[in-house]
């Protein structure tokens, strides 16, 4: 027995049957329409579960990819884009010594940029990290459709900035949602969170959807005789303006928190403040009958203010000078610098028989603008810090072809290459990079498939890996990736069974030592392992089990392996889910990181189709998963990311 | 090799309902599109059915091929499904044609449509407008009423 749908597409596509199996099918759906007319609600319903499965922008060419639908964040109760990270395999979600989540690769605790984040198309990681903005960070998601994540680089096609994890976040869209939306989330833990969303088509076609979100955590974690507190408070604003040809996405985000950590040598800041706030503009408009011609625009600015004060004196490595302790190490720091971010770009595309071939030009500007950087010492000195060095400014201009072949009907060869030149101010000079992919998707049968790709990337050095540089070395190089990765696909009934490898050979890699930003003397190596099988019960219930392992050539910081078991269900009018996610552990000089596993379960009970109430139980076991910190000059301790067992209740109306 | 060739011959009896990857476009939603208007023309309409889509899309024309025969300008059709937000007037003269729209505010200030196939509150709707199916003339079967309404629209 084949699928109903691959049935229906061989059958069309054979000439010598298709006009008359087109009148067998239109007679088929007259006599069924004749039969049971109200057959059309039925059509509605699944019409709307299948749009809820979130697969119309899948591309499957730019990596290896997991979706997270419209059905799947409902039903399993993501609220936060930290929900979905800290169950993602060959990765771990920590927190940082500012208390801000972030993403890892597996078994390290470097952060250089691997992960990029969009929303639509536009890119919200950090001008100055080339990771997670802190104010974008831990995203609601009551304004996401989906989500997709792809492994392993395929920034071909989306902007000019490199990667090994691509995260993709849809909005919803205005002319599905039309109505309004109300959400209220109070958590045991003290924090609470109140969504609204509007949005509305109108006669000429024009359509929008406005979100706003205020959210407030309570996050306290015991550290010796200390609290260290992460407070915060977060609100975000979002506006999506569209036609068919026009897209225009407004975005606004603050956060006032506490700094957890901080940069203090005790790990306990006196007091201090992180502020941050970000705001963007991205145009995309498509041209051309067949919108073959792609013109995007933006521009983003985030500004950021940091206070820190502590008697016990804190390491900033830019000033720190070993041979004057004394004298750099701080008793109070204070900063303002704003960061600006423009893009350009023009993509074409051309189809020609089975070739399809993406031109496209980007070019992309990046700004750190210091207002204010200073310090007060031991002896209570005050010092203008400036600037750390005189990199402050970053032009990039890129040239891209993309290029993929349907061989056969079962076989798409894809060959990509693209071409980066960056100009950058100050003592680092202009550099060149290349970019180059082949890949494969082959699939012999309908139930079976195969992937692979090998590419040769790099990851460009970041404001902050320059400012917090080794200074005996400060010539930072690009960190170069040549990546192999391997999928094989088994489909079986109800069931799916995926396999992905990669090996990962790293040349230069950049990494934190307790003196600042090095680049490793050695090739780096690292594979991964991730097996996911999914089984899917019924129309909406699925139960889904993953596990990942991998190896590194230097020691483990972080987690190597974990994985998860997730079920999720309807009954008449309750939605319910189970998650356990598990990381294995680790041990990083005299810091001992024992297993962890993360149980959270939940109901939605709806009253109607618009009002529901939502219960979820998060880190019921109290075993979170734990993150790696260094007091005073490198002295490695571990926190737990998640103290506490939490309950949050969440009303949803829409009207 | 003999082996080799077994080993994949199994996996060609195996059957799923699954996908392994979408080696095409995925065009289900615009399958389901095409079937809930296909069912909706049936009852709409007597005899065959002709269909123009106003600025059709080649993804489109295939899919809707399926289940109609479609003609690439109006005059030929009889029934016209307006989904696109940039056609703002259809060269087509509307006499023994019927106009359903995507669109909820198309269809009020638009006499033209005689219904709407659209989304509101996140789920998808359909309308008919019980004053311009009777100008119309067109009856609907019973199971259809729940649909029908009656708005005080010209």
């Amino acid at each position: 027995m084949r699928s109903r749908d691959t049935a229906l597409a061989a059958v069309v596509s054979l000439p010598v049957y298709k006009v008359f199996m087109k009148k067998v099918i239109v007679l088929l759906l007259f006599l069924a329409n004749a039969l049971f007319a109200d057959a059309l609600d039925s059509l509605l319903q699944e019409y709307q579960s299948t749009t809820e499965k979130s697969l119309k922008t899948v591309n499957e060419k730019l990596g290896h990819v997991v979706i997270y639908s419209q059905q799947e964040l409902r039903m399993m109760q993501y609220t936060k884009l930290d929900d979905i990270l800290k169950e993602l395999p060959l990765m771990s979600l920590g927190k940082n010594q500012f208390g801000s989540s972030s993403p890892l690769l597996t078994g390290s605790k470097a952060v250089s940029g691997f992960f990029r984040f969009f929303i639509n198309d536009y890119e919200i990681s950090s001008a100055y990290l080339q990771s997670p903005s802190l104010t974008w960070g831990n995203l609601p998601l009551d304004f996401v459709d989906h989500i997709e994540i792809y492994y392993g680089d395929s920034s071909f096609s989306m902007g000019n900035t490199t990667g090994i994890y691509f995260v993709r976040i849809y909005t919803k869209s205005a002319k599905k949602e039309n109505g309004s939306e109300l959400k209220s989330l109070v958590s045991s833990n003290g924090s609470n969170a109140q969504s609204f969303i509007q949005s509305q088509t109108f006669e000429n076609g024009w359509s929008y959807l406005f979100f706003a979100n205020t959210s407030k955590a309570k996050d306290d974690v015991k550290y010796k005789t200390n609290t260290l507190s992460n407070d915060e408070n977060r609100r975000y604003l979002y506006a999506d303006i569209n036609d068919d040809t026009t897209k225009i996405n407004i975005g606004y985000t603050d956060v006032k928190k506490d700094l957890f950590a901080g940069m203090s040598l005790d790990a306990a800041p006196d007091s201090g403040k992180l502020k941050s706030r970000d705001y963007f503009i991205d145009v995309t408009k498509h041209l051309l009958e067949d919108k073959s011609l792609k013109v995007n625009a933006s521009v983003g600015v985030n500004e950021r203010q940091y206070e820190e004060e502590n008697a016990q004196g804190m390491g900033v490595v830019p000033i720190l000078d070993f041979s004057n302790m004394p004298a750099s190490i701080l008793t109070g720091f204070y900063e303002d610098a704003t960061f600006t971010k423009t893009n350009a770009s023009l993509t074409k595309t051309f189809q020609y028989l089975n070739h399809n071939i993406l031109i496209g030009a980007h070019a992309s500007g990046k700004k750190y603008d210091l207002k204010k950087r200073t310090g007060v010492n031991f002896f209570g000195q005050k010092s203008d810090l400036r600037q750390y060095n005189n990199f402050n400014k970053e032009n990039v201009y890129s040239l891209l072809f993309q290029y993929d072949y349907r061989a056969t009907e079962n076989l798409i060869l894809i060959a990509n290459a693209k071409v980066d030149k960056y100009q950058r101010n100050g003592y680092l000079g202009d550099t060149s990079e290349q970019l180059i992919r082949v890949g494969a998707i082959y699939t012999p049968y309908e139930n079976l498939g195969f992937k692979g790709f090998y590419t040769r990337t790099y990851l460009p050095v970041s404001f902050y890996n320059v400012d917090f540089v080794n200074k005996n070395n400060p010539n930072l190089k690009s960190q170069q990736y040549e990546l192999f990765t391997a999928e094989a696909v088994y489909t079986h009934g109800k069931s799916k069974f995926n396999l992905i490898y990669n090996n990962v050979t790293i040349d230069d890699f950049i990494y934190y030592t307790p003196v600042g930003f090095i680049n490793v003397d050695h090739a780096v190596k690292t594979q991964g392992l991730i097996l996911n099988y999914e089984y899917a019960l019924a129309n909406t219930d699925k139960i889904t089990l993953n596990y990942f392992t991998s190896t590194q050539s230097e020691g483990a910081s972080n987690y190597q392996r974990g994985g998860y078991v997730k079920y999720m269900g309807n009954y008449h009018k309750v939605d319910y889910f189970a998650s356990l996610i598990y990381k294995g552990s680790f041990s990083y000089f005299d810091v001992h990181v024992k297993d962890s596993f993360d149980l959270s379960l939940g109901a939605t009970y709806h009253f109607t189709k618009d009002f529901s109430v939502s219960l979820k139980g998060e880190n019921l076991l109290k075993k979170s998963t734990e993150s790696v910190y260094e007091e005073a000059f490198g002295i490695p301790f571990s926190l737990k990311t998640t103290p506490q067992r939490s309950a949050y209740l969440s009303l949803k109306w829409v009207f | 090799m003999r082996a080799l060739t077994l080993f994949f011959m199994l996996f060609s009896f195996s059957y799923a309902d699954q996908y392994t990857f979408l080696m095409d476009k995925y065009d289900k939603e615009i399958e389901l599109e095409a079937k809930i208007l296909f069912k909706i023309a049936t009852v709409s309409t007597r005899g065959d059915i002709t269909l123009f889509i106003p600025e059709m899309t080649p993804v489109e024309a295939k899919v809707y091929g399926k289940f109609f025969t479609l003609t690439p300008d109006c005059q030929g059709a009889n029934f016209v499904f307006v989904n696109k937000t940039t056609t703002d007037t259809i060269p087509c003269n509307a006499s023994g044609k019927l106009f359903f729209t995507n669109n909820y505010k198309k269809l009020l200030s638009d006499r033209k449509f005689f219904g709407a196939f659209f989304w509101a509150k996140s789920r998808p709707n359909i309308v008919f407008l019980k004053n311009r199916l009777a100008v119309q003339n067109i009856t609907l079967p019973q199971a259809y009423d729940h649909y029908t309404e009656e708005l005080d629209v010209p």
